[in-house]
Formats: structure tokens, C-alpha cells, sequence
């Protein structure tokens, strides 16, 4: 039980983050981004460029991570999002776009740092141990803890800073917001670049753990779709309720249907779209249209 | 004036080798063999490696002059087709060799992929070696796929058998991907395992192939407390993780795979946890490499920055393709002619040292001569290299 | 019956001679054999991405279309194989079985929208691909292989399609098979967009609470397009599993889905022959980029962002500017 419920933080913390870029970048711009996973795939090679190549410090790794996304998120809103959402008759040709930008960087990545699976040194050794209990390596505890930080961090950045409350308040109404003197592009711009952010963040404090490849990208923009799904589209506290859902779910289903082996994520699939059924919403989104 | 001068070189250097390239290009005529596999996307690594030896054996081939069959020396081209992993795309690909000429061609990867082009290779008269272990490819009345590897319900039994004698292992546990070929993999592993007498504590536990944690995974099989645990037709990719969780979960058995895998990913994505970790391999380990595997080797990184040792399972297709060639000559456009020969042939290994043998096998488990003899070489993981548990045969 | 511009009838001409005369003749003349499967992806694709546009047509981003495309495919494999029927009456079936299949995923899915809609049938693809590998009547992960070639019919003794395996070159005639598809899927689109229904169909685009509130039985009509859309996943699916003698739970999964839908917006969401052109364009794109080798992926993904740029109505979006540009 306690192993079940520390899986479940530890997985659900680190979903959360995910699916906090996602969903951010999803409410300020109606985009739903394709490429997240690579995105985050990408923080992943960074981190493990600077960290597990050159042999600075990880937390140099990470800050790098931080910014090479941030950067290139603003580049992407400013040069590809902002122009094709302007000009297209219907917003959801931004989906084509996110998923040719998703091609585009699998294959940079690609040409970049190879097909082959990459991992980095161990941050912190050693496993804790409680009576066979729960089980946990040191690692796993930091990365968890470290991404509770940063979740708690972004919240109090959106709750207390100016760009923050302008983030908001573009998530909220657009027309609303630039009415009331908000600079409309600027913050679209920072509100990619940090989702972007967020996805390169995960990336780099996950190398740690779980290495990084080239085929990790699609498959996390479709788990961080599911949670924010859970969650209710756009909306923050959303995103991280159906990160820690999705984390509970696989921790639970996984331990209680084992024994079914074949059938355990055709079920959380099947009860995830019984639940939509009932709750086209998700927990907490608005109705959208 | 100086950065003009360095261009100027550098153009007429470019146009020199140009020349001479289209020199050496108008002296021998191309042989062209063909690679259907997935070299983009998510699942790149599957296919890379393998188009990588092919160009670099016919590089080499191509650079120390051609290779002579019969009365004709030719130089070796290779095309390549990226299939994305897409049975419907490996079909088109296999459609673009049968346009290009091509009998001999080297994939698909993966099952789904070999079972769709079999009708196009068939009517085109295309040999194919696919990395896929399903039995119908091979058995009759299926004739022109030639499984490329050791099959997993080959090494499977090998290797259980070996930690039977050896570890005294009893008790085993399958793991495997949620994915067409890793679980016909794992089925076959089990149905081995049972007739070797082992008991199978734990055989249905799977994994989504996007999986990033694996101890929610691993953990109900650890309670099972096996001797043996085999991650059946695991990725590379997946498989430090996979030995991670397990180990860092306290698991003190033996875990074992039949795949090959790669000793610089495990050693970056497990490090010392993965000493002891079993799989299969080519034969590049110091025990068995001859000089001409270690110069492919040496080629291969040259080549591409980084060797990948999944490659040395991979090196074999093209060398079988020509050697058959070079024993009949005609086969080079007639596919019964190589067929006919595969019962007979048999040469010298030049990738291994002794007097391993090349020769086509396949006898016991598809009833025809449709295997590579590619040497089952068992390798165990040490301190980030491979060392050499023991070598056996398929016939 | 329909009314047709003498544009547009010779618009249909030169298409139908496109596709039944002037390809297959320049094929032979080329001798490039290999563009018969080329082409013949692109219609069975084209068909599956029109049933995807329909959905569109309602306001739905459809992600799942994957997930009928296996359908059919496996339906139609399990009929040929184990039943023993004749392919030609298991493709009507598979389409049919595939549209009873959405009729009872619709009902509750259909009531979400926008990205909810597309997210909950991306993960129906994977419910299916999941299922697939968990049933034993698909053959789990082993698939179902061998499948024999499509047999002869023949209606009163007189032969309407011949036994494929005879054939000296099967791939053209499943080419033929397919352009008929093709060309029948879309000219009941054509009559479908510019029927009543597809009327009813553009008012909900615009606002279902709007068209509800005048009398249309929106629930109604969501189910029948969508149930039409998966009826063209499942032929399409139906058809690739015969090609390839061998269907697969991988055979048709996310990707795909996803595709279908980018086939959609690149040939333009506001145009019938939209998912055509889209098709043909993404794949035929792909085929011809064969030469940059490992360059491949990067130039393909380059030229669609910047198609996106420059058209971000999709590709027809050209024509209809022009067209614009007259009416005023």
C-alpha cells in the first residue's frame, strides 16, 4: 500500500509537469501542441548534454534545458503560431502545424544526438529502504521533490507576479484582456516559450532517471493529452489534478490487475473514456466549444 | 584573401574527388541491395544500426575495389527505403526495390512489417531477410524470407539451460512490451521454459511501450521472488530501465534478454547494476572478433562518430547475400538459383575467429533451409562491456 | 438530382480520365509498377481521410479514425479467413460493422467537443490497437497472416471481378478496385455536402445550440456522419488488409489517425476533395523525398511548416482565393 501511493506521488508529480505546459499553452492560445513530447524529449538531450557530456554541474544541465526552451518555444510562437493562427480561417489548423513541428524536431533530434537511448550519472546514490515496505531510491525521492517545487513555484508565479496575472487573464478572454491594456502577442509569446519551458524542464530533471531517446516524444504528448483531459482542458489546477490522477491510476491499476497483465491500460483507456462520457468536461474545465 | 584561397582548394578538391569518384563508379559496375526498415521517428533505433553496417561493409567493399562474382567486379550500392515503422509503408518500399532491380533486400524490422511484404517480395522474386521471428515467414509455403538473427525461441532455451546447469536457477518470470512482438516473444520464451522444466512464477505482467517509470511495473513480479527474470524482446532503450527498477527494488536473480543490446546505453542507463545482465549478441567481444570484425568496428565509428553493438548481430545479411552470390553467380538475378544454393552453401566466418562458418540453417524450427547461421553468441554484461558466456549453433 | 456546372462535369471528366486512363497509361509507359501501390495508398488513405472530413463537417476534430480502419481490417480478415467469405461481400460488411461500432461509441462521445472530441478518439485508437492484441479472435499479438487474395464474383455466371490470384499483376487490379472506391466515396460525399443533410451539417458547425434550437435533430445527425465517416475508415481498412495479406494490431494506430487528420487540414477543411489532395500530397511527398536518405524526414517536415505558413487553409484554399477574387 505504501509502495502503491509513493509510486503514485512520484509518477503523478512528474505527469503534472507535463501536462502544465500543455495545458498552459492550450489556454492562452487554443493550440493543442503535438509537439510537447519532443519538446520535452529535447530538455531530456540538453540536460544530458551539459550534465552527463561536458561534465557541468546538473543543475547547470537543467537551467540549460530551461533556457534553450524557453528560447525556442518563443521563436516557435513568434515565427510559426503567431503568423498561421492570425491568417487561418480555423484555429485548428495550428494542429497541423503542431504535429509538422512535431516531425521537424524528432528529426533534428534525430540528426542531432542519434537514435540511441541516453542516460547521465546518478545524481544521489543510494535506496531507501523501509522494511520492504515502500522502496524508493534517493534519486527518485529528489526528482519527485524537486518537481513539487517547481509546480509549487509556477503556481505562485501565475498567482502573484504581473506576467502571471497577465497569463491569467489572456486565459481567461483574450479580447477581455487586451481591452483592459494587456500587450496580447508579447504574453502569448512568454506564455509559449514558458510551456515550452515547463516540457524541458521535466525533460532534464527526468534524464536522471529514466534516460532520454528519440522515441519518447509522441508517445508524452499523448499521456500529457489524457491527463489534461482528466483534468479539464486549460485549466491549471486541471493539468495537475490529472497528472496525479493519471500517476494513481497506473500506480493502482498495475498493482491490483497484474494478474490480468495484457488488459491493465485497456482499462484505465476504457474507464478514461466512461468517465469523458459522463464528464465531457473533464474535473474541473469549463465546457469548451 | 587568405578564406578565398582555403574555398578555392576546397572546390577543386571537392571537384577532384568528384571526378574520381565517377572514375571508380564508371569502372565497376553497381550491384544494388536493398534496406526496408524504419530509420526515422520514435523507433529509429531499431532500423539505423542495421542500414549503417550495410553502408559501411559496402564501403569498405567499394573502397578496397569491389567485390568480384563470377567473371565481374562490382561495386556495392546500397538503397535504402525508411518504412516509419508502417507495414502499409514497408510495402511501398519493398514495391520501390522491385522497381529498382533489386532481389536482395535486407528488413523489415519488425513482424507486422515482414508478414505485409511477403506477398510483393514473392511476386517479384525478391529475397528478403527480415528481423521479425514469426514462424510462418519461413515456414513453407512461405520461400523468400530468410530470418536474419537467431530467433528468440532459439537463444531462449540456450540460455535457460545454461543458468539451469550453471546458476541453478528453478523459478522464472516473463516480462514483456504490450506490443505484437515482444509478446510472441515472450510466448515463445515461456512455452521453452516450460518444456525445460522451469516453474513460471509470473508470465502476463506487460508494459506500455512508452513507459518512463518501471517500478510500478516490476513490482508485483518481484513479489514473486524469481531466479530468473527474462524481459522478452525489450528495446535497448528500455532495458537499463527495466534492470534499474529491479535491482534498486532489492531483486538479486539472474535477468536476461534475447535481444541484442548496446554496452554503452546500459552502461549510461544502469551503470553497475546492470553487471551480471544477459543477452545476445554478435560476435564482437574480444574472445571471438577477428580482425576483420574489429575493423569493422573501427569503420563503423569512424563512420558514424559512435559504434552501436546491436550492429554485430546486424553485419551478417549483406556478407551472406554476397557470399551466396560469389558461390553462384547467377543467382545475382535469379532468386530459385540462390535458393536452390542456400541448401548447399557454406564458407568460412570472416567475422569471427576459428572456423565458424557461414551457412543458411532453419532445418528444425521451419522445416527449410531459411536462417542465417548468424553465431549465437551469449554475452553477459561487466563494467560497461560485454564478455562472452558461451557460443552455440542453430541448425 | 444534382445539377453540375459545365465546370464541374468537366472537372469530374478530367479527373475520372486522370485517374482510369492517363495514370495507368503513363505507369505503363514508365514502366514505374511500383507507383501502382504508391497510388493505390493514396485513394485507400483518401477514402479513410474523407470520413475523417465528414466528422470535421459537424465540427468534430476526428483523431480516431485508426481505430475503424483496424476495425474493418480485421473484420474483414476474420470473414475471408475463419469464415471462408468471399472478400467482395466481407468489404461491404467490414464498412457496415464498422459504422454499427461507431454508432454505440458515438452516442455518449459525440456530445464532447473541440479538443475533448479529438483527444477522447486519439485514445480510441489505442483502445483498439490494446483490444486487438488482447482478443483471441484477432489472433493477439501473432495477427492474422496469409490471407488469401480477393476470389472471383460473379453474379448469375457472368464474371464482374476476376479471382486476383489468376492475375499476372494483382496490384493493378486492386489500383482499379480502389479508384472505383475512391471515386464512389467521393461523389457521395459531393451529394452528401450539397443535400439538405449536409445543409443541417453546416448550421452545426457554426452553432449546434443555434441549429438545435430551430428543429434539427443534431444528435441525430452527428450519428449518422459519423457513423458514414467510419464506414469509409473500415473499407479503407478492409481493403490495406487484403493488400497486405496480413492484418496486425499495429497495422493501423496512432499515427495513422493522426494522418488522416493532417491529410484533412492540408488539403483544406472547406473543400470536398480536400482530403484527396491532402493524401496525395503528405504521401506522395514522402515518396519522392526517397532520395535525401537521412535528410528524409527533415526536409518532408520542413516543406509541410511551411506550407502551413503560406496556406494555412490548406492547399485548395489557392484555388478558392481566385475563385473569390472573380465573384467579387
Amino acid at each position: 500500500m505504501e509502495q502503491i501511493l509513493a509510486n503514485g506521488i512520484y509518477l503523478g508529480s512528474q505527469y503534472a509537469m507535463i501536462a502544465l505546459g500543455l495545458t498552459l499553452i492550450f489556454a492562452l492560445m487554443n493550440v493543442l501542441n503535438f509537439a510537447h513530447g519532443q519538446m520535452y524529449v529535447l530538455g531530456g538531450f540538453v540536460t544530458y548534454t551539459f550534465y552527463g557530456q561536458m561534465g557541468f554541474p546538473f543543475v547547470v544541465g537543467l537551467l540549460m534545458s530551461c533556457v534553450t526552451l524557453f528560447v525556442l518555444g518563443a521563436l516557435i510562437e513568434k515565427f510559426l503560431f503567431g503568423p498561421v493562427i492570425k491568417r487561418s480561417s480555423r484555429e485548428e489548423s495550428t494542429m497541423l502545424l503542431a504535429a509538422g513541428l512535431a516531425f521537424f524536431l524528432d528529426a533534428v533530434i534525430l540528426l542531432v544526438f542519434g537514435e540511441k537511448q541516453r542516460g547521465v550519472p546518478k545524481i544521489v546514490d543510494g535506496v531507501f529502504n523501509w522494511d520492504f515496505r515502500l522502496i524508493m531510491p534517493y534519486d527518485r525521492i529528489l526528482i519527485c521533490v524537486l518537481a513539487i517545487i517547481s509546480i509549487v513555484g509556477f503556481i505562485l508565479f501565475m498567482q502573484y507576479t504581473k506576467t502571471g496575472r497577465a497569463l491569467r487573464a489572456l486565459a481567461q478572454d483574450r479580447t477581455a484582456a487586451q481591452l483592459m491594456g494587456v500587450n496580447v502577442d508579447r504574453y502569448s509569446m512568454i506564455g509559449f516559450a514558458l510551456g515550452a519551458m515547463l516540457a524541458g524542464l521535466v525533460g532534464g530533471l527526468l534524464v536522471t532517471i529514466t534516460g532520454i531517446n528519440l522515441g519518447m516524444g509522441g508517445p508524452t504528448s499523448i499521456k500529457a493529452f489524457m491527463m489534461v483531459m482528466i483534468g479539464g482542458a486549460g485549466v491549471i489546477s486541471g493539468a495537475i489534478a490529472g497528472g496525479i490522477i493519471l500517476g494513481f491510476l497506473e500506480a493502482i491499476g498495475l498493482a491490483v490487475l497484474y494478474q490480468y497483465g495484457d488488459i491493465t491500460y485497456l482499462l484505465i483507456f476504457v474507464s478514461l473514456m466512461i468517465f469523458l462520457a459522463f464528464r465531457p468536461q473533464g474535473l474541473m474545465g469549463k465546457p469548451w466549444g | 584573401m587568405k578564406r578565398r584561397t582555403v574555398l578555392k582548394s576546397a572546390a577543386a578538391a571537392a571537384a577532384l574527388s568528384a571526378l574520381t569518384a565517377t572514375g571508380a563508379l564508371a569502372e565497376n559496375p553497381t550491384l544494388k541491395i536493398g534496406f526496408v526498415g524504419v530509420t526515422s521517428g520514435p523507433a529509429a533505433a531499431w532500423g539505423i544500426s542495421n542500414q549503417r553496417s550495410m553502408e559501411v561493409r559496402a564501403d569498405w567493399i567499394n573502397e578496397t575495389g569491389g567485390y568480384t562474382i563470377g567473371d565481374t567486379t562490382y561495386d556495392i550500392e546500397i538503397v535504402s527505403f525508411d518504412d516509419q515503422k508502417d507495414p502499409k509503408r514497408a510495402i511501398a518500399g519493398m514495391e520501390k526495390m522491385a522497381q529498382e532491380g533489386i532481389h536482395y533486400v535486407v528488413g523489415p524490422n519488425v513482424d507486422d512489417g515482414a508478414a505485409a511484404v511477403r506477398p510483393v517480395a514473392e511476386a517479384n522474386g525478391i529475397m528478403y531477410f527480415p528481423y521479425a521471428f514469426p514462424k510462418s515467414l519461413y515456414s513453407a509455403p512461405a520461400s523468400n524470407a530468410v530470418l536474419g538473427m537467431v530467433a528468440n525461441y532459439q537463444s531462449g532455451p540456450a540460455i535457460y539451460k545454461y543458468l539451469m546447469e550453471n546458476e541453478g536457477v528453478e523459478t522464472v518470470a516473463f516480462i514483456a512490451a504490450n506490443e505484437s512482438d515482444p509478446l510472441s516473444q515472450r510466448d515463445g520464451g515461456v512455452a521453452a521454459a516450460k518444456e525445460l522444466g522451469l516453474e513460471i512464477v509470473s508470465d502476463n505482467i506487460t508494459y506500455q511501450v512508452d513507459t518512463t517509470d518501471f517500478t510500478p511495473v516490476l513490482t508485483p513480479v518481484m513479489r514473486s521472488q524469481p531466479d530468473l527474470l527474462v524481459l522478452s524482446g525489450v528495446s535497448p532503450a528500455n532495458a537499463p530501465q527495466l534492470i534499474r527498477s529491479a535491482r534498486e527494488l532489492g531483486f538479486q536473480g539472474v535477468i536476461s534478454t534475447e535481444t541484442a543490446q548496446d554496452a554503452q546505453v546500459l552502461r549510461e542507463g544502469a551503470g553497475d547494476l546492470a553487471n551480471g545482465f544477459i543477452s545476445v549478441g554478435g560476435a564482437s567481444t574480444p574472445e571471438l572478433a577477428s580482425d576483420m570484425m574489429r575493423e569493422f568496428v573501427q569503420r563503423y565509428t569512424d563512420m558514424f562518430g559512435e559504434y552501436n553493438d546491436e550492429s554485430n548481430t546486424k553485419v551478417y545479411a549483406l556478407e551472406y547475400i554476397l557470399e551466396t552470390l560469389k558461390a553462384d553467380p547467377p543467382a545475382i538475378d535469379d532468386v530459385d538459383a540462390f535458393q536452390a544454393t542456400m541448401d548447399t552453401f557454406e564458407a568460412p566466418n570472416p567475422y569471427m575467429v576459428g572456423d565458424a562458418k557461414l551457412r543458411y540453417v532453419g532445418m528444425t524450427s521451419f522445416g527449410q533451409k531459411r536462417q542465417l547461421a548468424v553465431p549465437l553468441v551469449v554475452n553477459v554484461y561487466q563494467d560497461g562491456e560485454f564478455e562472452t558466456l558461451f557460443v552455440a549453433e542453430v541448425d | 438530382m444534382l445539377k453540375l456546372s459545365l465546370t464541374q462535369w468537366i472537372g469530374a471528366g478530367v479527373f475520372f480520365a486522370a485517374v482510369f486512363v492517363v495514370a495507368p497509361v503513363t505507369i505503363a509507359v514508365l514502366g514505374r509498377t511500383d507507383l501502382f501501390y504508391t497510388l493505390t495508398s493514396v485513394g485507400l488513405l483518401a477514402i479513410a481521410s474523407a470520413g475523417v472530413w465528414l466528422t470535421f463537417y459537424i465540427g468534430r476534430i476526428n483523431i480516431g479514425q485508426g481505430a475503424f480502419a483496424l476495425l474493418g481490417a480485421y473484420v474483414s480478415a476474420i470473414l475471408v479467413t475463419k469464415a471462408g467469405m468471399s472478400f467482395w461481400i466481407s468489404l461491404p460488411i467490414a464498412g457496415l460493422f464498422a459504422a454499427f461500432v461507431a454508432v454505440l461509441i458515438g452516442l455518449p462521445i459525440l456530445r464532447l467537443k473541440g479538443v475533448y472530441f479529438a483527444m477522447i478518439t486519439l485514445v480510441l485508437t489505442q483502445v483498439f490497437t490494446l483490444t486487438a492484441l488482447a482478443l483471441p479472435i484477432t489472433n493477439g499479438a501473432k495477427g492474422i497472416t496469409s490471407i488469401p487474395l480477393p476470389g472471383e464474383l460473379s453474379v448469375l455466371g457472368l464474371t464482374l471481378i476476376p479471382d486476383f490470384a489468376t492475375l499476372d499483376n494483382p496490384r493493378q487490379a486492386f489500383y482499379y478496385t480502389t479508384a472505383v472506391l475512391m471515386v464512389l466515396t467521393f461523389a457521395a460525399m459531393y451529394r452528401l455536402v450539397n443535400s439538405r443533410l449536409g445543409h443541417l451539417c453546416r448550421s452545426m458547425q457554426q452553432n449546434e445550440e443555434l441549429a438545435s434550437s430551430i428543429g434539427v435533430n443534431i444528435a441525430y445527425i452527428r450519428i449518422v456522419i459519423y457513423a458514414i465517416a467510419s464506414f469509409f475508415g473500415g473499407v479503407g481498412g478492409a481493403m490495406f488488409g487484403s493488400i497486405a495479406q496480413s492484418v496486425y494490431p499495429s497495422s493501423f494506430q496512432v499515427a495513422d489517425s493522426v494522418n488522416f487528420m493532417l491529410n484533412c487540414f492540408l488539403g483544406g477543411l472547406g473543400y470536398v476533395f480536400g482530403p484527396m489532395l491532402g493524401t496525395f500530397v503528405l504521401y506522395f511527398g514522402w515518396d519522392l523525398l526517397f532520395e535525401f536518405g537521412k535528410y528524409q524526414m527533415l526536409i518532408y517536415s520542413s516543406v509541410l511548416i511551411f506550407l502551413i505558413l503560406v496556406l494555412p487553409n490548406g492547399l485548395l484554399s489557392l484555388r478558392l482565393s481566385k475563385k473569390r477574387g472573380q465573384d467579387k
